[in-house]
């Protein structure tokens, strides 16, 4: 008989819910206990699911045995957290962003030291099929060498200034950076590694009153190519997050959201069954279905691969806390690069109508 | 008896999931309610009586039009899908699950008159029973419908697959038998999950469930697979409604509804449309072969 994993959660809010029901009836996984701080949250789940619940995690990973933790608390906690449950010799999933900072996200890849952990964050577009599918080209060299690119992100998450949130508190990991700006970075770096600088960067807030809400940025990486990223998450014309990737390549671009894809070819691809000039691929020719589903394929492809190098007793590799590290390292480097701007040039202090010169001196103090 | 044609709503409110410039598109057609209901009134004089309908911001307003028009809509039942996620996902966001459920609930007055008459207004009280949760937002929704002819209240597909994970048979058994009770209408469900959850439902005890789900050629959005669909839909007692029949255009229509009506042998299926040409020509393909 297959000894199933035993899995632990810590932290229960909006992402911790939605990996619990993917996980819950996975035919490998026997979910053992819960963590979480609200004790509304404790006592429905004690109440309905018959599952052991904590509210110090700590006392959690050592009274269960456990294989695994799935880490969804606010990213403030999350080197702590990790580091704990490294010394349990748990597999760890954690929610993104990874760190609150290249050396506190460093810290965690150090103390792994070697261990054969499982490690994986939670950035989901690396297991969206249409992103996939543009990798796997990109690879295969059917635009030729790239350019440039950009990666953009809109959604209307916050549309008025919401302060009793974490995720309004820069402190906590809150604000567009880390909470939506990280996964159109992310998925920079998924495509084309980790830019070597950025220049240009801006932060700005439009509703927030202590986080920015926009984010812009050129990545420029040595071998020749560059990319620019501009994520804003107050914007109320998109009824859901929406991701835009374009590539341009010496050969053709490539224009890709997450239900479809346009190629643009200077000379027809038989291989890729690609004709010369536009080409649209959408969802539906290539999406493969999912074990179960819940808000998306790609959230339940991220954890059942999770579950099978943990199975398998090999590394994962896709999403894993140095890649994860890597996008920390950038958001870093913006939001410095931000600050230069502004001490560059003092004059958008002045201007009205933008706060951001302000903010950002506040998040950086 | 699940009407044969059920007009779907997804179009009117700028849903399209294999293309964003598409659903923009349609986002900006239907931008007022005229253009809804000028689609509503091709789709009822072609012969469909039966509406879904979700429950987001612009079901108001259409419910209000139809209230407006009763001898206009005479036959018209509604098939109400609720609750809209989007609706609840900012506020969650901004003050977690049960903070959320308690502003929707609280804010609404109505709702919380409801709270007052059945002697439970504690606050701590009905946190904790989410039943009773899920009682007073149906509630709620249902104030939306009022005065309308609702045949079945669907659970909308991401509360239902979120739900069926957690695997808590009090809610759907619950749901099933409060929409029962208190409005007199069957207990529909939505889901991506359709072998998992017939076989759910019928371990709470819902015997003979209505369930709507993408079911078509290309197996898209069919989880885990089309062969576990089919076996379902040939062997499990439920009452299947088929939605994405065209798998949002990847399957020639009439391929599409043969594949749905005559191979799987289904009574009944929801599609969306905006043109004239496309409802008629979609309806006319159902009615031949259901």
């Amino acid at each position: 008989m297959k000894v199933k994993l035993k899995a632990g959660f810590i932290g229960f809010g909006r992402m911790g819910l939605t990996h619990f029901s993917i996980l819950n009836n996975h035919p490998q996984v026997d979910v053992c206990a819960i963590c979480d701080q609200s004790s509304t949250m404790l006592d429905v789940l004690k109440k309905y699911l018959k599952i052991r619940v904590y509210s110090d995690y700590k006392t959690m990973l050592s009274s269960e045995k456990l294989d695994f933790v799935i880490v969804s608390t606010p990213t403030d906690s999350h080197a702590e957290i990790i580091k704990a449950a490294i010394d349990q010799n748990l597999h760890i999933f954690s929610e993104k962003p990874f760190s609150l900072s290249t050396e506190e996200g460093e810290g965690i890849v150090a103390y792994l030291d070697g261990k054969p952990l499982v490690n994986q964050v939670g950035y989901v577009n690396r297991f969206n099929e249409v992103f996939m599918e543009v990798k796997g080209l990109l690879q295969a060299g059917l635009i030729g060498e790239v350019k440039c690119f950009s990666s953009e992100m809109y959604g209307a998450t916050v549309l008025k200034d919401a302060k009793s949130n974490w995720r309004s508190k820069k402190n906590m990991g809150g604000g567009c950076m880390y909470e939506m700006a990280s996964h159109c970075i992310d998925l920079a770096v998924y495509l084309f590694g980790k830019p070597d600088r950025v220049a240009g960067s801006i932060m700005q807030s439009i509703y927030s009153s202590d986080v920015e809400d926009l984010v812009s940025s050129t990545l420029i990486y040595n071998n020749g190519y560059n990319g620019t990223i501009h994520v804003n998450w107050s914007d109320a014309a998109y009824r859901k997050p929406t991701n835009i990737v374009k590539i341009f390549g010496a050969k053709g671009k490539i224009v890709a959201d997450k239900h479809a894809y346009k190629v643009y070819l200077r000379e027809a691809a038989p291989a890729h069954d690609l004709f010369e000039g536009w080409n649209t691929r959408y969802i539906t020719d290539f999406a493969e279905s999912v074990r179960f589903y819940v808000r998306g394929n790609e959230f339940t492809r991220q954890l059942d691969s999770f579950v099978e190098c943990i199975k398998q007793k090999k590394p994962e590799t896709i999403a894993n806390f140095a890649e994860a590290l890597k996008t920390d390292m950038v958001m870093e480097e913006i939001t410095l690069d931000a600050e230069r701007s502004l001490t560059y040039d003092p004059v958008p202090a002045q201007k009205e109508g933008t706060r951001s010169s302000s903010l950002l001196r506040r998040f950086l103090k | 008896m699940l009407d044969n044609v059920i007009f779907g709503d997804n179009q009117f409110f700028g849903i399209n999931h294999m293309s964003e410039e598409k659903a923009d598109a349609l986002a900006e057609r239907f931008r007022t309610l005229e253009a809804i209901t000028d689609v509503i009134d091709i789709a009822y004089d072609s012969g469909i009586r039966a509406f879904m309908l979700n429950t987001n911001a612009r079901a108001k307003e259409i419910c209000d039009h139809l209230r407006r028009n009763p001898s206009r809509y005479k036959d018209l039942v509604l098939y109400p899908s609720m609750p809209y996620a989007h609706k609840y996902a900012t506020i969650v966001a901004e003050k977690g699950i049960f903070g959320a459920i308690n502003e929707v609930i609280l804010t609404d007055s109505s709702a919380g008159d409801i709270l007052g008459m059945v002697g439970k207004g504690s606050r701590i009280l009905f946190e904790k029973d989410i039943l009773k949760m899920m009682q007073l937002l149906v509630d709620m929704e249902m104030k939306t419908f009022r005065d309308l002819n609702v045949k079945v209240i669907f659970l909308q597909n991401i509360v239902t697959d979120l739900l069926l994970g957690f695997g808590i048979k009090d809610i759907f058994a619950g749901f099933a038998e409060y929409v029962n009770k208190k409005y007199g209408v069957e207990a529909g469900f939505n889901t991506m999950n359709l072998p998992k959850l017939v076989g759910f439902l019928h371990e709470c005890g819902v015997e003979d469930p209505i369930v709507c789900s993408s079911i078509n050629k290309a197996g898209y959005f069919m989880n885990p697979d089309i062969e576990s669909y089919e076996k379902t839909v040939r062997e499990k007692r439920f009452r299947p409604i088929a939605m994405s029949v065209l798998a949002s255009g990847a399957v020639r229509p009439k391929d599409a509804i043969d594949y749905v009506c005559n191979d799987l042998g289904i009574k009944s299926v929801v599609f969306g449309a905006s043109s004239r040409q496309h409802i008629m020509e979609t309806k006319k393909l159902i009615d031949n072969c259901c």
